[in-house]
């Protein structure tokens, strides 16, 4: 294990009781009871993103968050429900009508992995590094219970939160990626 | 007469009855209205296409979904672009919102948490409501400060509202970006025409008031970001969070206030003094700049100023939750309810508002519920006013999506009317009633002058200025937000004044804020929430059967305003405004045409399809924007 970085900040998104949509809630509330690193804050990101923005432009300069660990359910459709996905996000921003779309979501309701990174990406207040955990849903009704293939990897999912927010070699072991699941034109189903 | 179309009259002492020998009153024939302007057939405008599609001059142009709104509206129009204008325009909420069908069988106490769902911006107006509604009810009457601190609450949720509204969604319309590209030659105007309140907003040209609404990157823009959080930060000082709230119950607010809450609230309500000041007075600039460039936009998004209110803010000293007061308390609320029929107050009256409502589903994805044997359930209000078989009392929710295309059915919205108008919704609509009808309580700062209301904004950083707001001559897209504006300095005299009531309560050591009360476990019992979201009227009709849910109706100002065309071939207030809208951009090529006019029409009611509609298909949950395969429709 190497030097956890200055600071950093774990947190999830998504709607409570909707089944393997909350389980960022879900995982962010288990990690909450986490006896963590004085530099390690867990907190629930799953707010209107703006404000999320607004919060995290809040710290002072020189004690900004370093990294961000934040994990959602993200359907993308093409993978066995359950699949876990981690990587470093590359921090390219979508073009800026998109950017407009994501803050318009945002004001008027809508709260979500991406544009929350987006917003926050926009306005400067995003952690030198970013590592998106996402988590392949399947049950998507209302209620609190999560399908079999979901239950199996939150204990495993919880682990390797905490491997990144304070482990650098782990960290550095990840790929960069850029955000890929943006939904195609049409309903977006959650 | 206050009816024109439905049979209603009143008796000397002013209670209404139905008028005599009209064998079905409520009938589609019996009441026809007059006067409003007519959406062409479905039938006739396919011919029209027919006939002058050979070139693509009049052709189709649809947005879908229309961004920079509030939730789910696509909205078809067919353009004639050679007469540059608009021949058929049919506004479709594309979900389905359910709350109707959720809230049956529930402890009514569930509704003031289930339907705050309804909208991700003003869930607080949704608990109100439902608390409101609850109230009536059960007979249950909060304390003055539970009374004054929900007025508190509503007024923040509007002071985050309107920013938004005014600089995120559609202010863009406005900018220097978008202007510059739609409309060359008016900006290059905008470069040489000084700004008349330089001194307030400091913006010296209308160009560098343009180039500060750019989204993203302007400054009017992220200021609007900062002041939506400063509304939130005190909101969340008396509700818990944002924006569902968690205190607010039947009999009023389960917070506990003190002077340090209400200390911290006036820190950041002080914030909105200066900023009201400058956002009426920029939006005074746009709207002057456009008419004086090309009187052709006072016709953007023009209709006949046809609208309704319930009116808001309820003196603590009249509200006493029943209904059969509900005219007396209604008039002393600091925004006047009223219905407003071509430019004309002709109503102000709670109960009269509330009979005069109907609600159809012609064009919608509903089945009808006043066939099929059954009986109207409730002939009368409370108290003993005749009643509609399509007033919400009597509705019943039964969703059917079939027949989709643009002669049958093609949204999820209903269709609203008022003594069978197309009314309009939204905050200029209190604006206007409470200006108009000189009722409002008496204040040191506002004063209602019979056609213009007064408003003396106190001194921030900014001197103590005087603004004023007028009715206007014309009713189109530039009045909704120029009213929009001037709401934001409404709306924080409101709360100031109730800040300071809250204030003097305190002192006395009254420091409750909400009366005990039991539920009702038999008989049946029946409530309305009159009250308003940002975006204007809002009511929750409630019928309790042995405790639990047996009715649950709500009408959201969105449902008035992106209502289908009716049955008499009425458009709604979104369809009609965009039928009167001109094209103006500068291109004569109808495949360059960014139909930048219709959406400045659209965008001045601020939609909430949210709050028209909602999130449940049976593909599952959606929380996103969804677009309509419009292709479908055109049949």
């Amino acid at each position: 294990m190497t030097a956890s970085p200055a600071r950093v900040i774990v947190g999830g998104v998504g709607y409570p009781d909707l089944c393997d949509y909350s389980i960022g809630i879900e995982i962010q509330e288990r990690l909450s009871a986490w006896d963590a690193p004085p530099t390690v804050s867990v907190e629930d990101l799953s707010y209107n993103p703006i404000a999320v923005c607004q919060r995290l432009d809040d710290e002072a300069p020189g004690e900004r968050f370093t990294r961000m660990v934040i994990v959602s359910a993200v359907c993308r459709g093409t993978r066995p429900a359950g699949t876990v996905h981690c990587y470093r996000w590359d921090r390219q921003l979508p073009s800026n009508d998109e950017i407009q779309d994501a803050v318009t979501d945002a004001v008027t309701g809508i709260i979500a992995l991406e544009n929350t990174l987006v917003i926050i990406g926009y306005f400067g207040a995003l952690p030198a590094e970013t590592i998106v955990v996402e988590i392949e849903p399947e049950a998507h009704e209302f209620g609190g219970a999560l399908s079999d293939a979901v239950r199996q990897v939150f204990d495993p999912v919880c682990e390797r939160m905490k491997e990144f927010a304070t482990d650098d070699e782990s960290v550095a072991r990840l790929p960069i990626e850029p955000l890929t699941f943006s939904v195609p034109p049409g309903m977006r189903v959650l | 007469m206050c009816f024109k179309n439905l049979p209603v009259e009143f008796d000397d002492q002013g209670k209404p009855f139905l008028r005599e020998g009209i064998r079905d009153p409520y009938g589609a024939g019996a009441a026809t209205p007059t006067g409003g302007s007519r959406q062409l057939t479905a039938e006739r405008v396919a011919e029209l296409v027919r006939r002058n599609g050979h070139d693509g001059t009049v052709r189709p142009m649809d947005f879908d979904p229309v961004t920079r709104v509030a939730g789910a509206l696509a909205f078809h129009t067919v353009a004639d672009f050679p007469n540059r204008k608009i021949v058929e325009a049919r506004s479709v909420a594309t979900l389905f919102r359910g709350y109707e069908v959720i809230m049956v069988g529930r402890d009514p106490r569930d509704a003031i948490y289930i339907t705050s769902r309804a909208c991700g911006v003003c869930g607080g107006v949704h608990s109100t409501c439902s608390a409101l509604a609850i109230e009536m009810a059960i007979k249950c009457v909060p304390p003055p400060l539970g009374v004054i601190i929900r007025n508190l609450a509503l007024a923040l949720e509007f002071l985050y509202d309107h920013p938004l509204h005014l600089h995120l969604l559609a202010g863009p319309d406005y900018s220097a970006a978008i202007v510059e590209a739609t409309n060359p030659s008016l900006f290059e105007r905008a470069k040489k025409t000084e700004a008349r309140y330089t001194e307030i907003h400091g913006y010296r040209t209308v160009a560098d008031l343009m180039i500060d609404l750019n989204p993203l990157t302007g400054k009017l823009y992220l200021e609007a970001l900062h002041m939506t959080r400063v509304a939130r930060e005190a909101y969340v000082l008396i509700c818990g969070k944002y924006p569902h709230p968690q205190t607010i119950v039947p009999g009023g607010m389960s917070s506990t206030i003190n002077l340090t809450v209400m200390n911290e609230m006036m820190v950041r309500l002080g914030q909105f003094f200066d900023y009201s000041k400058k956002i009426a007075l920029i939006w005074d600039d746009i709207t002057e700049f456009f008419y004086e460039a090309n009187p052709e936009y006072r016709k953007v998004g023009s209709r006949r100023a046809t609208m309704i209110d319930t009116g808001i803010f309820d003196h603590p000293d009249a509200y006493d939750a029943t209904y059969e007061n509900s005219d007396d308390w209604g008039n002393r609320r600091w925004a006047t309810p009223g219905a407003i029929v071509d430019g004309k107050l002709v109503t102000t009256d709670l109960r009269t508002i509330n009979i005069g409502i109907e609600e159809f589903v012609d064009h919608s994805y509903y089945a009808e519920w006043t066939g099929d044997g059954q009986k109207q359930h409730y002939p009368t209000d409370p108290s003993g006013n005749p009643l509609s078989p399509y007033h919400p009392w009597n509705k019943v929710t039964r969703p059917r999506p079939e027949g989709q295309n643009w002669k049958e059915k093609y949204t999820w919205d209903t269709t609203p009317r008022w003594d069978r108008n197309a009314m309009e919704a939204g905050c200029y609509a209190r604006l206007w009633n409470t200006a108009v009808a000189k009722k409002m309580p008496e204040s040191p700062y506002m004063e209602s002058t019979g056609h213009s209301l007064k408003m003396r904004v106190p001194a921030g950083a900014l001197p103590e200025t005087e603004l004023e707001w007028h009715v206007p001559a014309d009713w189109n897209a530039f009045e909704r937000n120029r009213g929009r504006a001037y709401c934001m300095a409404f709306t924080t005299l409101i709360a100031f004044e109730n800040w300071r009531a809250a204030m003097e309560i305190i002192k006395t050591g009254d420091t409750r804020t909400s009366t005990k009360f039991d539920m009702p476990t038999r008989g049946e019992q029946r409530g309305v929430g009159f009250w308003g979201a940002g975006r204007g009227y809002l009511t929750h009709h409630l019928t309790i059967d042995r405790g639990a849910v047996a009715n649950y109706q709500i009408v959201t100002p969105s449902t008035w305003n992106a209502s289908p065309t009716d049955r008499w071939d009425q458009p709604g207030p979104y369809e009609e405004a965009v039928l009167n809208t001109p094209l103006l951009e500068e291109t004569n090529d109808p495949t360059k045409f960014r139909g930048l006019d219709v959406l400045r029409a659209i965008r001045s009611f601020d939609p909430c399809m949210p709050c028209t509609t909602h999130i449940q298909s049976e593909a599952g949950l959606i929380t996103r924007e969804v677009n309509t395969c419009a292709c479908a429709l055109d049949e």
